[in-house]
């Protein structure tokens, strides 16, 4: 019997396959979590560095919605899932509206999701695809079993924020070139800069296979608001980032980011319609000489506003005590170990005029008067195309050389996102122990796994131990004869 | 060593860095006072050789080098440098600036910039104003979202810092550019996304028919009549396309090393339309080299039957209607039947 069902409206299935997508560049599952008012998709990824949850408000997001708890799952239902099979459901036929008027009948029209589970029931989620043009695809897909990993995070904690436009912050993000690995975020005065570098050290004949190092100074009036320690340096990984602020783009609201210190996390949150989205990510880093001074600015109703997207993102987020390694002496003690491992950044470029040593409102101060002076300067915009591509990244592909077939097939692969199953490889050690200890694990659950991955929880530290054993004694369903010769089966 | 320059034509800088990185990673910049050379020589294959003006690229510009001739000779990687360009287009402005970060030298562009804004916060407005209203100059001006308007227009400063090469005059002087002979042939090409997307097509049919990994080649012939022709020969296949009427543009004298009479264009022209000077391309460089129509500028190839092939790419200005044309030379990797 179905412990839940629900409907995707066409738009429904758009914001569903955005979310996967978005999940899918964290890790290759999603943890499915429901209750009967709040449905979850969540997943942390293998480095344990980065967090991320959407929560969808089921009266508004679904069509309908109906939630059965019954057995071990009374209150809640959760299971975890390869996004890539799911997403692969709402791919390709739905959204993009310059479709030809026959390419429009192949549009999902809605989707009714029914999980089943329970005793003497395959554990399946079933997934009805009604098509506009009256086509229904029914999909079982297997799942596991298997609580829901949550990082959670202290806003207490929390002493910075602040929150921008998801679309400007995007544009920003855009003009980092690909290869780079880490963002550094810091505050400078009445500037914000956003720095993208590649710390993979390269020997000196290969110097010109360095990527772009991209440096982005931002009028702290660009921000909603914002209230960030002075040279405060915050280290995150580009690749995250990218992949938050391409789903937050979407929704068009603002972003809220939160930190406090380097080597805690960062949460980013924005909502979208009817959806939640909050992402926790590890920082590195280090801090300016003077903590007391801010750079600081208050943007009336943004920021209540942002603060109460927040409070409804999380509401299941537990307190978490602060641990014992946010005493200064052992932060400054990690922050040198950071430094150490991160070689300091350059300070920001020196044509900007020197950190302003007024406090506090100063920076308000000189916002209001720049908003005051109505810089209407129409010689500042952009000059208007002669040609047609307009697009900031979009390149040409009628120019592009022809290539073999053999090296399509690599890089046509539709593949979004990277399978080189390379975990970020942040400098994190002490801040990858914070979120292990805030995740809850449930033991005692049954496991039904997808094909032969049983495995008991619990199980990850010594998976690395397992494939000899296992080896010894399986078989891969198909394999080379010569290989099984040996066996009963094919006497010599 | 100093090198700092306001950019112009960045639209035209970014296509040129497009083209030159169909045919290789890395490109040789050698700036003087009064010139800026863009070489690429790959290993294998087609190369580029160029003089722009420095005034096509650059302005308000200052070199200081300890060189002759003042001259600064660097190696640049092309992806990031176009990149680069590629955040600097539809800025307000961008400067370039040898400099060192780090002990390390590197090529730092500085672009002013704004980034648009929705004038709502949930409608799907488009990312970039739309253009194609010739009346709708003011669009970015919408009076009645003044909060927006105003708050759309903050500067943003973006540093990207080019890794780089700094040459010294030696290493460079072993590369020169490959002699140029009076052509046979000099023809005007067709568009060249004509061109292009009918080579390909015979590149790919040949690619499959053959199965083997031999890049196919390709024959080229033109004549001093106005006739092109591009041809495929497999085992099972010939094919052939033509293009007919085709531009043969008259010499200046002036400029002719011989007499305009003994010129080996004025015997082919005298031998009519028959008399065809070929040359056999790789199918797949010959497509690399055909990228340089994205520049949309003129392309006169200049053909030595069964020995070369060389094509001047004229840039126009995007950016400024008024200025002379710039000139690429592709020197096409040529094969002779």
């Amino acid at each position: 019997m179905a412990v839940l069902t629900f409907t995707l409206s066409e738009e429904g299935v758009t914001a569903f396959r955005d979310a996967l997508n978005c999940l899918s560049k964290f890790s290759e599952d999603v943890s499915i979590e429901a209750r009967k008012d709040s449905f979850f998709l969540s997943t942390m990824n293998t480095s344990k560095s980065a967090y991320a949850s959407f929560r969808f408000a089921t009266s508004r997001f679904f069509g309908r919605y109906q939630y059965q708890g019954t057995g071990p799952f009374q209150e809640k239902f959760f299971c975890s899932m390869y996004i890539r099979g799911l997403a692969s459901l709402f791919r390709s036929r739905s959204g993009v509206e310059s479709r030809s008027e026959g390419d429009k009948q192949s549009i999902i029209d809605r989707c009714d999701v029914a999980i089943e589970d329970g005793e003497g029931v395959k554990s399946r989620f079933i997934a009805r695809i009604i098509f506009r043009n009256g086509l229904t695809a029914t999909h079982r897909l297997p799942f596991e079993v298997s609580m829901p990993v949550h990082a959670k995070f202290n806003k207490q904690e929390a002493l910075y924020h602040w929150s921008i436009s998801s679309r400007t912050l995007k544009q920003l993000v855009d003009h980092f070139g690909p290869g780079t690995e880490y963002l550094d975020i810091n505050t400078d005065g009445d500037h914000v800069n956003f720095t993208c570098f590649s710390e993979k050290t390269i020997s000196d004949d290969a110097v010109l296979k360095k990527p772009l190092h991209t440096s982005i100074a931002v009028e702290t009036d660009e921000f909603d608001d914002i209230d960030v320690e002075d040279k405060l340096q915050i280290v995150v990984s580009i690749k995250d980032v990218r992949a938050i602020t391409q789903h937050a783009a979407i929704t068009g609201n603002a972003i809220v980011a939160r930190y406090s210190l380097p080597a805690r996390p960062m949460q980013i949150s924005y909502s979208g319609d009817a959806i939640s989205c909050e992402f926790l990510i590890m920082t590195v880093g280090e801090r300016g000489g003077n903590p007391e001074k801010r750079t600081k600015k208050v943007r009336k109703g943004a920021a209540n506003k942002g603060s109460n997207s927040i409070s409804k993102a999380m509401p299941h987020l537990e307190e978490t005590s602060r641990r014992a390694s946010s005493t200064p002496s052992q932060t400054m003690a990690d922050i040198q170990r950071k430094q150490a491992a991160s070689p300091s950044m350059p300070p920001p470029s020196s044509s900007r005029q020197p950190p302003n040593p007024t406090p506090r409102l100063s920076a308000a101060r000189a916002s209001a008067s720049r908003i005051g002076a109505f810089d209407f300067r129409p010689s500042q915009r952009p000059p208007p195309p002669t040609l047609r591509s307009e697009s900031l990244f979009v390149e040409d592909e009628a120019w592009e050389p022809v290539r073999d077939d053999d090296e399509d097939a690599d890089e046509d692969a539709r593949l979004e996102w990277d399978h080189s199953a390379d975990p970020v490889s942040f400098p994190l050690q002490s801040s990858r122990s914070w979120l292990e200890a805030n995740v809850r694990k449930n033991p005692s659950v049954s496991h039904i796994g997808r094909g032969d991955d049983v495995r008991p929880s619990g199980y990850e530290p010594t998976e690395e131990a397992q494939p000899t054993a296992a080896e010894s004694t399986f078989l891969d369903p198909t394999q080379r004869l010569s290989d099984v010769q040996g066996l009963a089966l094919f006497p010599d | 060593m100093r090198f700092h320059s306001d950019l112009k034509n960045i639209r035209t800088f970014a296509k040129l860095t497009a083209a030159f990185s169909a045919l290789e990673k890395l490109v040789w910049l050698r700036l003087s006072d009064d010139t800026a050379h863009f070489t690429v020589v790959p290993d294998t294959g087609s190369q580029i050789w160029s003089a722009l003006p420095m005034d096509f690229l650059f302005e308000n510009c200052t070199i200081q080098s300890a060189e002759p001739g003042n001259t600064i000779n660097l190696e640049l990687s092309l992806q990031p440098l176009h990149r680069a360009l590629k955040s600097a287009q539809n800025s307000i402005s961008a400067s370039l600036r040898l400099t060192k970060k780090k002990g390390v030298p590197v090529l730092s562009m500085t672009i002013t910039t704004t980034t648009s804004r929705p004038s709502h916060g949930n409608a799907p407005a488009p990312s970039r104003p739309s253009h194609d209203d010739p009346f709708g100059d003011d669009d970015d001006f919408p009076s009645a979202h003044l909060e927006t308007s105003l708050r759309r227009e903050h500067e943003k400063i973006i540093t990207q810092d080019i890794p780089i090469r700094v040459l010294h005059p030696d290493t460079v002087a072993s590369t020169v550019q490959p002699v140029l002979q009076e052509p046979d042939v000099h023809i005007q090409l067709p568009p060249l996304l004509q061109l292009k997307s009918i080579s390909d097509r015979f590149t790919k049919l040949a690619l499959a028919s053959n199965g083997s990994n031999k890049s196919p080649r390709l024959e080229i012939s033109a004549n001093m009549h106005g006739g092109l022709r591009v041809r495929i020969a497999t085992e099972t296949a010939d094919i052939s396309s033509a293009w007919t009427d085709l531009d043969n543009p008259e010499l200046d004298p002036a400029q002719l090393r011989v007499p305009i009479e003994d010129h080996p264009s004025t015997k082919f022209r005298d031998r009519g339309p028959d008399s065809w000077a070929s040359i056999y391309v790789d199918g797949k460089d010959w497509s690399r080299v055909l990228s340089a129509g994205r520049l949309e500028g003129r392309v006169i190839a200049c053909f030595c039957h069964n020995h070369s092939l060389v094509l001047y790419v004229y840039i126009p200005h995007y950016d400024d209607a008024g200025g002379d044309d710039a000139v690429l030379t592709y020197h096409v990797q040529a094969y002779t039947a």
